[in-house]
């Protein structure tokens, strides 16, 4: 290993000490421009294999919120979202109940008890071609 | 030269690092995109170990920021909390409509009285518009009882009860000492008022002194422990011991126009009241005031008035009937029932597994003005069944038709009841 002279060896402390904070900097600087406060709701949610799926399914998909059905008619949806003001439904014996003020709806998603004066929203479901179901909310 | 550039390069390195280390420090924020607003807020930050406020308001659809105010992306807590509404009680008046008005929430259609704020703020609980009327009557400012003034100017052009505003109740103006006095000590008995210092009275006005219940005893019970914390909480289960923290708190002294609370350490609920000259029969300590009083008579009904006799109708009568009647029913056809809102919403009542549900073709009664007292349906025998919004019981009782009662029929009040029924204290 060659000798270091003071001068060289404070030169590269001094370059290696500047390289490292760029470094920190541009990668503060990275951080603070990616970062998103409001990262944009999902619209698109990938269900997994359709095959996972057989027909008579009825499975709630919590993220969204849906229910996803697979009947005779094939792969539909019914967003849980209470069209009053947005809280979950929640499935029970005789179609779905909102939890928060007690709205009603049969199976089909029809209001039966206000106060929401609309159906549930159907959600489209598409099977992609390597066989997985997606479901997209707008 | 290249000592100090050295130095300096090491100097930045060191801020960057410290910077690092305080940023690695503040707590990861908790992004909460509720459904109502679609807008990220980070308050969950700090505030993730309270309790949903109640069933109808979920956090994950209504979020804080659209009831409490305040900047949702700040996790600084003063800067956060600075453009709150209202402080500690988004629902006092000056900021309810902000804070809880809204088409979809309780500014709405006037229909089955849907319109909660208009008739909170235009009731007496706020307007104070009985007592100022009262007092201002007994020491000659005024000819007659009849309200002229409130705490605040309110006009109500469509007022059933013929007064269709007042002016604001200006204690510069009144010449006698005992108003002034009335203006300097009483006023803050209302739910309009500013609350009092204590803590525990933080949300004494607004929605909240009724809806959110403290968790311990009345304040005036202090000596018997509790906290008087206030909880987050919104709730029509509300139990007497709220309505006593207003309500059983003390008298006025005419006199010397002052309040003196009450200073007695009462140990059973007969004994928790405290007007000394009042006679109650068993339901009136058994069960909550809610039960009986309505919504109507509590909160208004949109219509300003001069005294609480003017919107406080229900007797005895009202769930007992007479020798000569039963009292008013309804059997419930329509799913969309106002009945069946109410009961829902109640926290006591209303989940699926309820322990009270309605159904259609119950009958429950209902008031001589037509209100539900969807908490009382009739049972086979005719008897009457009520569940305690508060508590969760079940009492039946029945009429008076068809029971010894020898009242005559024009002493059908409550004050005529209480002649045999009242409990001796």
């Amino acid at each position: 290993m060659p000798d270091l002279s003071r001068r060289d060896f404070l030169k590269l402390a001094q370059d290696s000490l500047l390289a490292l904070s760029g470094l920190l900097g541009l990668g503060g600087l990275i951080r603070f421009l990616d970062y998103q406060t409001e990262p944009p709701a999902p619209t698109d949610f990938d269900l997994g294999l359709a095959s996972n799926c057989p027909a008579g399914t009825r499975k709630v998909i919590p993220d969204v919120p849906a229910l996803l059905i697979h009947d005779a008619s094939g792969f539909s949806a019914l967003s849980l979202v209470c069209t009053h003001l947005g809280c979950t439904v929640e499935e029970e014996a005789e179609g779905f109940a909102c939890p928060c003020h007690g709205s009603r709806f049969d199976p089909q998603g029809i209001v039966i008890r206000g106060p929401a004066n609309k159906p549930l929203r159907s959600l489209r479901v598409e099977t992609t071609e390597d066989g997985h179901l997606h479901l997209y909310t707008a | 030269m290249r000592r100090s550039l050295l130095a300096a390069s090491a100097l930045l390195l060191l801020a960057l690092l410290a910077a690092l280390w305080q940023e690695s420090c503040r707590s990861k924020p908790v992004a909460l995109t509720p459904v109502l607003t679609g807008q990220v807020e980070y308050c969950l930050t700090c505030h993730a170990d309270l309790p949903e406020i109640s069933r109808s308001h979920p956090v994950k659809t209504f979020g804080c920021v659209l009831c409490h105010g305040g900047e949702r992306l700040s996790l600084d807590a003063d800067l956060a909390h600075s453009t709150m509404r209202g402080g500690k009680n988004p629902s006092g008046f000056s900021v309810v409509e902000a804070s809880c008005g809204g088409d979809n929430c309780h500014s709405g259609a006037a229909a089955d009285y849907r319109n909660h704020i208009q008739r909170a703020t235009s009731s007496i609980q706020a307007t104070y518009a009985g007592a100022i009327a009262s007092i201002r009557y007994t020491f000659g400012a005024q000819p007659d009882l009849t309200a002229r003034l409130g705490i605040f100017a309110i006009q109500a052009p469509q007022s059933a009860s013929g007064i269709t505003g007042l002016a604001a109740f200006d204690p510069a103006q009144e010449t006698n000492p005992a108003i002034q006095a009335f203006a300097q000590d009483c006023l803050y008995c209302h739910l309009s008022a500013q609350p009092l210092a204590e803590d525990e009275y933080s949300r004494f006005s607004g929605c909240a002194a009724c809806h959110t219940p403290l968790s311990d005893s009345p304040p005036t019970f202090s000596e018997n422990g509790g906290s008087h914390r206030g909880v987050h909480t919104l709730t029509t289960a509300i139990p007497y011991t709220q309505c006593n923290r207003c309500h059983n708190r003390g008298n006025y002294d005419l006199r010397s126009m002052t309040f003196v609370p009450r200073d007695d350490h009462p140990t059973g609920r007969l004994s928790d009241y405290y007007q000394p000259i009042a006679q109650f029969a068993r339901c009136e300590w058994t069960l909550d005031c809610v039960d009986c009083h309505t919504r109507a008579e509590v909160m208004g009904d949109g219509s300003l008035y001069s005294g609480k006799k003017e919107i406080q109708y229900i007797q005895c009568r009202t769930c007992h009937g007479t020798l000569a009647e039963l009292p008013n029913t309804k059997t419930l056809t329509d799913p969309n029932d106002l009945a069946f809102r109410l009961a829902f919403l109640n926290e006591s009542a209303g989940h699926f597994e309820s322990a009270w549900r309605l159904e259609v073709g119950d009958t429950i009664l209902v008031t001589g003005k037509g209100e539900p007292l969807w908490n009382i349906r009739t049972l086979s025998g005719g008897t009457y069944e009520l569940f305690d919004k508060a508590t969760r019981q079940r009492f039946t009782f029945r009429p008076v038709m068809g029971s010894g009662c020898q009242q005559k029929a024009d002493e059908q009040a409550s004050q005529d009841c209480h002649k045999c029924h009242a409990v001796e204290r």
